[in-house]
């Protein structure tokens, strides 16, 4: 016990004398730097998770307070108005589109010359004036509103920016001169009395305006045509349903209350469900995500459904029926066309792709195709078809991987069953494989979905939901996508203004969204991974 | 009933071969149609491109589209002839000749000159990236392949690495506005862009390198190991070396996707334009990281939205893409060729 230790453990020859700091050998201390720099992932992945937070979270407030303003300042009083007044708006283009149809008629079918067609057509434009005047009392009382609700919302803008400029000053520890800024109290009873009290106008105005519809409509004019005549009768429909909406709208100007609150979760929900992305208006900001999304899963339904025959089809080729030289060569090749920058597609259509679709789209022989011919060179169709040539590598290069993984057996017992070389790859290959190639397009999707430059340039740039009853033709439409709107409008804002945190949600869904296809991506290939043996 | 020379065991012409036939057909259409796409595009920039960049007179290339900085360009009139110029020969003229003084032009910005600075700031950008993520990059896949054992850690690090890589470039564009330009208050700088794009392109290098290391034989580690070695020396001495090319290779790829992105120094890194390169003007050494750079990608998408496309546009807009294109495709190219090469010359 006492006896000293020997100096050197007589039982091994080599001794490894190792220099410690802070108690860690060289070894220890090269592991913990190299573990260190691994774990650098894991940060990276919490410090996005927490900037976007950071920078996004503000949002929901700040559209809270936005929304609340909105009803107090009386905004929303006066929508109610402008709701009824753009459905009249919708009525009168329907009424013009039926007048171009005549014209087209008269001059294409019946040889008219303009000046005959127009004459032709005088007692349809009467018509038509009388239905558009219809609305002049109900336009000069918003117009009117819509002035005295804008003055309440900059008053009550000015006393929020005086009470911020009064806090800093508080802040600073400048009392006097924070005493010295005046706030202006608002009094929402009294400022709103203007537009409550507009009411009695609003009864006769609207009870006018139905009024004129009708009489417009009693007098209207009978078409030959039978088409366009029943396009007049739907239009007879359209209005009286429009009419109909009158009360409606009346008895929501009646009960209209601007203390009732805004409840907390309206700010996220009017984010998740708001359909309208407008911002820097005059009137009222709107930060709804549902254009921007169904924008993004349009243009990746469309370059999926294209990159997926091809992307796919190729790995099978390439795998299961090209000799080697093929494969040699045709490999690196789409290879090399993942490498284009993405950047480098954008431009290619704007220059080249998107007059070439528009061309291609007016040809005669191809009128037939739903959508054609369209006049919008940069469409859902333009950036679809680019981002399908962006997403065919990844997808060929996974797919071909999950058919490169199936065990030689399956395919060896197959055909010594006696079944052809399309017969295996068919019922056995690409079966056994199916988990890789679907994880593949997914993560394809993934890919496209998070595509900023090809979008940004190709795909419109128009925020507005596609229109879904031009049913297949909507691929023709261009739209704005979230990873666009990110990257045109990021520039632009001021830092820490409330669309400037919406653009950080936008990119915190976005994020979320890419998690999520991963996530599946990877289970499903855990899931149905085949197993040998 | 069969032809009397027939063999018995030749394939007969029935009609699973003929749909066999047709079906290979339709797949070998579908393939070769994608490469058509693809030289398609590529063949259009390079064609368009080459009227820029490449002259007929000697030297053959158009030298100042790749030494000046992008300039506007002046259409007009003067003395009966269409003459277009850049600003600056434009205004030489104005004060060389007394009849030039109130001429007339039609102006397009970024159209003439060259586009030398984004050269250079694309070149900074992937080298002080490529810098950062090879080193960061290099060390995770040495603890993941050497060090790491099964654990939570491992796990969690693994899936992080996974994620990460399906993670958009516009969030991490996001994120390195959140991060670099405003929290630690770098502004839009070098710095910024570089970690950027290093963090987005991590994935990428710790995956091929990891790959690579290994693909070195256990035995070559066990061998060191029973000599005496250390591990740290084992993996020095006899692991590093041989798996180092792979590396680099495959690294190469993560290169010719730093340089091809611009969503992530939009905001991080790129200036539409400035006029004094990097190197110019520098009060102190530290305000070289700190300044915003031109980069080619960001040039591209500034020439081909933010100005309207027509004879005089056109030029600098395909001169830039096909520049861009070719050095990505250079890059991209050598890591392949590179790769089969490596591929056929170890194996253990």
């Amino acid at each position: 016990m006492d006896a000293p230790r020997p100096a050197h453990d007589p039982e091994f020859l080599v001794n490894k004398t190792r220099v410690r700091v802070l108690g860690l050998s060289l070894d220890d201390a090269v592991k913990f730097f190299f573990g260190g720099n691994a774990f650098i992932s894991v940060v990276v992945l919490t410090l996005i998770t927490y900037f976007l937070f950071q920078e996004g979270f503000g949002f929901f407030g700040q559209n809270q307070r936005s929304l609340l303003t909105y009803r107090q300042a009386g905004l929303e009083y006066v929508d109610f108005i402008r709701t009824q007044e753009s459905g009249h708006t919708a009525l009168t283009r329907y009424i013009s589109d039926l007048r171009l149809r005549q014209f087209n008629e008269l001059t294409t079918v019946r040889k008219l010359d303009l000046e005959a067609a127009n004459a032709q057509l005088a007692a349809f434009d009467e018509f038509s004036g009388q239905f558009s005047d219809g609305v002049d009392p109900l336009r000069g009382l918003l117009s009117d509103l819509t002035e005295q609700a804008t003055a309440i919302k900059t008053k009550f803008l000015v006393a929020e920016d005086k009470k911020v400029e009064r806090q800093q000053l508080v802040d600073a520890g400048k009392s006097v001169e924070a005493a010295a800024v005046k706030i202006d109290q608002i009094d929402f009873p009294a400022e709103l009395k203007v537009l409550t009290g507009a009411l009695p106008l609003y009864r006769t105005a609207s009870a006018e305006f139905a009024a004129k519809l009708t009489a417009a409509l009693a007098k209207a004019p009978t078409l030959s045509n039978p088409e366009l005549a029943t396009r007049l009768i739907r239009l007879r429909e359209l209005t009286s349903d429009y009419i109909a909406t009158f009360p409606a709208t009346l008895r929501s100007l009646e009960t209209w209350d601007y203390t009732r609150p805004v409840p907390w979760y309206q700010s996220a929900t009017s984010f998740i469900t708001g359909r309208q992305w407008l911002t820097a208006s005059f009137w009222q900001d709107w930060y709804g995500i549902v254009p921007l999304f169904m924008g993004s899963l349009m243009v990746s339904l469309v370059a999926l459904l294209i990159a997926v025959p091809f992307g796919v089809g190729a790995a099978i080729y390439i795998n299961q029926m090209a000799s080697a030289r093929e494969q040699r060569i045709v490999k690196p090749c789409i290879e090399f066309i993942s490498a284009f920058p993405s950047v480098v597609l954008g431009f290619f259509g704007i220059a080249v792709l998107g007059q070439a679709l528009r061309l291609l789209s007016q040809q005669e022989w191809l009128a037939w195709v739903p959508g054609f011919p369209f006049s919008e060179r940069l469409n859902i169709l333009t950036a679809g078809c680019l981002l399908a040539l962006i997403a065919v590598p990844t997808i060929f290069t996974l797919a071909e991987d999950a058919l490169q993984n199936v065990p030689k057996a399956f395919k060896e017992a197959s055909f010594a069953l006696g079944a052809t070389r399309l017969q295996t790859i068919i019922r056995i290959v690409v079966p056994a494989s199916l988990s890789g190639i679907i994880s593949a397009v997914l993560l394809g999707l993934g890919r496209v979905i998070g595509e900023t430059m090809v979008v940004l340039l190709c795909a419109g740039n128009r925020i507005a939901i596609p229109d879904f009853t031009a049913g297949l033709a909507v691929i023709t439409q261009p739209v704005h996508t979230m990873t666009g709107i990110i990257a045109q409008e990021m520039g632009e804002v001021v830092q820490g203004s409330i669309h400037y945190r919406a653009l950080f949600v936008v990119g915190l869904v976005l994020f979320f969204l890419s998690l999520a296809i991963n996530f599946l991506a990877q289970k499903i290939v855990r899931k149905y991974r085949i197993s040998i043996g | 009933m069969n032809a009397p020379d027939r063999h018995v065991f030749q394939a007969q012409a029935n009609n699973a071969r003929r749909w066999e036939a047709a079906a290979v057909w339709v797949f070998r259409c579908a393939t070769y149609s994608v490469l058509v796409c693809g030289a398609l595009v590529f063949g259009k920039i390079v064609f368009q491109g080459s009227q820029t960049v490449f002259t007929t007179k000697a030297p053959f290339i158009n030298t100042a589209f790749f030494t000046e900085s992008p300039e506007t360009l002046h259409v007009f009139e003067f003395e009966g002839k269409k003459m277009e110029l850049g600003d600056r020969d434009f205004r030489a003229l104005k004060a060389a000749n007394p009849a030039a003084k109130d001429l007339r032009s039609e102006t397009f910005v970024y159209s003439a000159g060259g586009i030398f600075p984004a050269i250079a700031g694309t070149v900074l950008l992937v080298i002080g990236s490529m810098t950062i993520a090879l080193t960061l990059g290099v060390s995770a896949a040495i603890y993941l392949s050497e060090y790491a054992t099964q654990g939570r850690l491992v796990t969690a690090i693994r899936i992080s690495i996974l994620n990460l890589a399906g993670v958009p470039s516009i969030v991490f564009g996001l994120f390195g506005v959140g991060l670099f330009v405003i929290f630690f208050d770098w502004n839009v700088s070098l710095l910024a862009g570089w970690f950027t794009l290093a963090l987005m392109v991590l994935p990428v290098v710790i995956t091929a390198s990891e790959e690579s290391l290994k693909s070195v034989p256990q035995g070559f580690r066990e061998g060191s190991l029973a000599l005496g070695a250390t591990k740290w020396q084992t993996i020095r001495t006899n692991v590093l070396p041989y798996a180092m090319p792979g590396i680099l290779t495959s690294s190469i790829l993560g290169i010719a996707r730093v340089a091809g992105e611009t969503a992530p120094i939009m905001f991080t890194a790129a200036y539409a334009m400035r006029d004094k390169l990097p190197w110019e003007d520098l009060t102190h050494y530290s305000d070289f990281v700190f300044q915003g750079v031109m980069a080619l990608p960001y040039h591209i998408y500034v020439v081909s939205s933010k100005i309207p496309q027509n004879e005089y546009t056109e030029r600098v807009q395909y001169g830039t893409a096909f520049v861009f294109l070719m050095i990505v495709a250079l890059i991209a190219t050598t890591s392949i060729l590179l790769r089969n090469h490596l591929r056929n010359r170890y194996r253990w």
